[in-house]
């Protein structure tokens, strides 16, 4: 359609465009800027070179956080994810109760991350907790330890609640195989191929966008993955479960450094493009078309 | 999506053959699977919910059992703090009015889009590419601009950061449904004689409400259950959300469990009510945002 002027459409476009600018556009230009200065939050904005940056390098907290916020991406995509799918097979596949499944599987991904990461710190709990509780109820009391304050299991413990909770991956898989038309499977039934064959050579490889589009949500949730370290473990110990959103938050509200923390945003978003790259290079050289998600 | 599964699905049954051991031991192995993942995921709940019936003492003697008397004290004196109402009333309004901002602003811009203009593209991808961005790796921005408009530590403030945060995931499902009015309707209305507006107006927006409703339950729902930005841009009663809010109730309590489980399931009830009452349209709206 062309009979707009050029005012009326610029018209309804400046609300979002408002939005946009200020909650994306200067913030990614300022945090950028501030990643060469200094700044106390009151006093003169110093241009500090690359002292920010060689800071982050020579501090362990922040490699810590950078390592751990890459093991949190690796959890969802290599574990979350393939999880995710599994369970989306099986419910396509429409045994009895499936819509109660898929319903009941969304139903945590809808409450707060904040009283999900209390519930879990409950269950790892050392005295009252769930997992050491059913531990010593079928003998294997053993094992029971204090899960968030043990620096070999405290991250795991934190990602519990993530890799369990599939409900929207799960539901985009769905969807994607909801799309997948019936003539497809009907000609591999008819060659004689068994449901593991149907879903291992039709299923996966046609639900490559929707792998693209969870790997891409994935990456992003994970990269401001906050709640669980904060609520949880608050980062110990010994920054074993600390993440790049928890530093970020740390050095600007404890410390003040808000260049450093800027600088720590820089790395985040630099991290966030370079994963997604790499998550489209893979579905790309996987002979997927990951454009079309 | 439910009439697409049953059309484009084959159960085991049919695909596997009848009565064969295979069969039967596929069958028992996905229902196990879906079992153990309902176990896994319900019974933290289960417990929450039981443990919020107790009282403190029958919550330490007894962690895992059921109360030994059902009541509802803890409730009471959760909803009866007056803060706790305050608070509730600061997250529904920040929601409300984050979740109105957002779909007015995107709903206007997508409407723009239906035109062609010079860099209609560009516009697109600078409304969209937010969706992909960590934006708690921005924090430290937001909170020098929400300082700067002078709305810190109030629910305005919130619900301005709420509505840009979530604008891009906002846009992209009302456009997506706009996208599939059918033209023809459009174009009737422009030979008619209706004006830019008036086609909006007439035309486009009631035709548009059910994926703007789709992109408010997201939007609600995101906004409530939001803990970062309300910590750190809110520091007193006059806005505090209940998200925050639940974090003091461990220790403000001298950590009375049971009764910080029930202000969590008074936090959490909202969003399961939206979900329980709008499960279709969640659905569909992964079905329209997501996979295009």
């Amino acid at each position: 359609m062309r009979t707009a002027t050029r005012l009326q459409i610029l018209l309804y476009l400046t609300p979002a465009l408002l939005l946009t600018l200020l909650f994306f556009a200067l913030p990614l230009t300022f945090v950028g800027y501030m990643t060469f200065h200094s700044w106390d939050g009151i006093g003169p904005i110093l241009y500090v070179g690359l002292q920010n940056i060689t800071s982050l390098i020579h501090d362990p907290s922040f490699n810590k956080a950078f390592i751990n916020s890459i093991i949190w991406i690796l959890v969802g995509l290599f574990i979350h994810l393939p999880f995710a799918l599994l369970i989306a097979l099986i419910l396509s596949h429409r045994p009895r109760g499936w819509r109660f499944f898929r319903n009941v599987f969304v139903l945590p991904n809808v409450i707060s991350t904040t009283a999900v990461a209390f519930l879990w710190y409950f269950v790892f709990q050392v005295d009252i907790g769930l997992l050491n509780g059913i531990l010593g109820a079928v003998g294997l009391g053993g094992l029971a330890r204090p899960w968030l304050f043990d620096p070999h299991t405290a991250l795991a413990a934190t990602q519990a609640p993530f890799v369990l909770y599939i409900g929207f991956t799960m539901l985009i898989f769905l969807t994607q195989i909801s799309t997948i038309p019936a003539d497809y499977y009907e000609a591999a039934r008819i060659d004689g191929a068994s449901a593991w064959q149907i879903d291992w050579h039709i299923t996966i490889p046609l639900v490559r966008p929707a792998v693209a589009i969870n790997a891409l949500f994935i990456t992003g949730f994970c990269l401001r993955m906050f709640e669980y370290p904060f609520i949880m473990t608050s980062g110990g110990p010994m920054d074993a479960t600390l993440n790049l959103s928890l530093y970020i938050y740390r050095s600007m509200v404890t410390a003040h450094a808000y260049g450093l923390s800027m600088a720590a945003g820089s790395a985040t978003i630099l991290l966030g493009i370079a994963v997604m790259a790499l998550v489209f290079l893979a579905l790309r050289r996987a002979g997927g078309r990951p454009a079309e998600a | 999506m439910d009439r697409a599964v049953a059309t484009g699905r084959v159960g085991w049954r049919s695909a596997q053959g009848r009565g064969t051991v295979l069969t039967a031991l596929l069958r028992l192995l996905q229902w196990s699977d879906l079992l153990v993942v309902l176990a896994l995921m319900a019974v933290p709940f289960c417990w929450l919910v039981l443990s919020s019936f107790k009282s403190n003492t029958d919550f330490f003697a007894n962690p895992f059992g059921l109360p030994q008397a059902w009541s509802l004290d803890n409730y009471i004196t959760v909803l009866s703090g007056e803060p706790m109402l305050l608070y509730l009333l600061h997250s529904a309004v920040a929601s409300f009015a984050s979740t109105a901002l957002a779909i007015a602003a995107t709903t206007l811009a997508a409407y723009a889009l239906q035109y062609r203009f010079r860099p209609r593209r560009g516009v697109f991808l600078l409304l969209s590419f937010g969706l992909f961005v960590p934006v708690y790796a921005l924090m430290t921005p937001y909170y020098f601009i929400v300082n700067d408009l002078g709305l810190f530590d109030s629910v305005w403030g919130l619900a301005l950061v709420y509505a840009g945060m979530s604008a891009p995931m906002s846009f992209l499902i009302v456009k997506t449904y706009m996208d599939s009015i059918p033209r023809e309707i459009l174009e009737a209305g422009r030979i008619d004689g209706a004006s830019f507006h008036r086609i909006f107006a007439g035309i486009v927006l009631p035709l548009s409400v059910p994926g703007m409703v789709t992109a408010a339950i997201f939007l609600m729902i995101i906004s409530w259950n939001e803990l970062l930005f309300a910590v750190l841009l809110t520091q007193s009663d006059a806005a505090r959300t209940v998200q925050v809010a639940i974090q003091f109730f461990l220790a403000a309590f001298h950590a009375n469990y049971p009764e910080a489980f029930a202000a969590m399931i008074v936090a959490i009830i909202p969003t399961i009510v939206a979900y329980v009452l709008m499960s279709k349209r969640i659905v569909a709206g992964l079905t329209t945002g997501a996979v295009k």
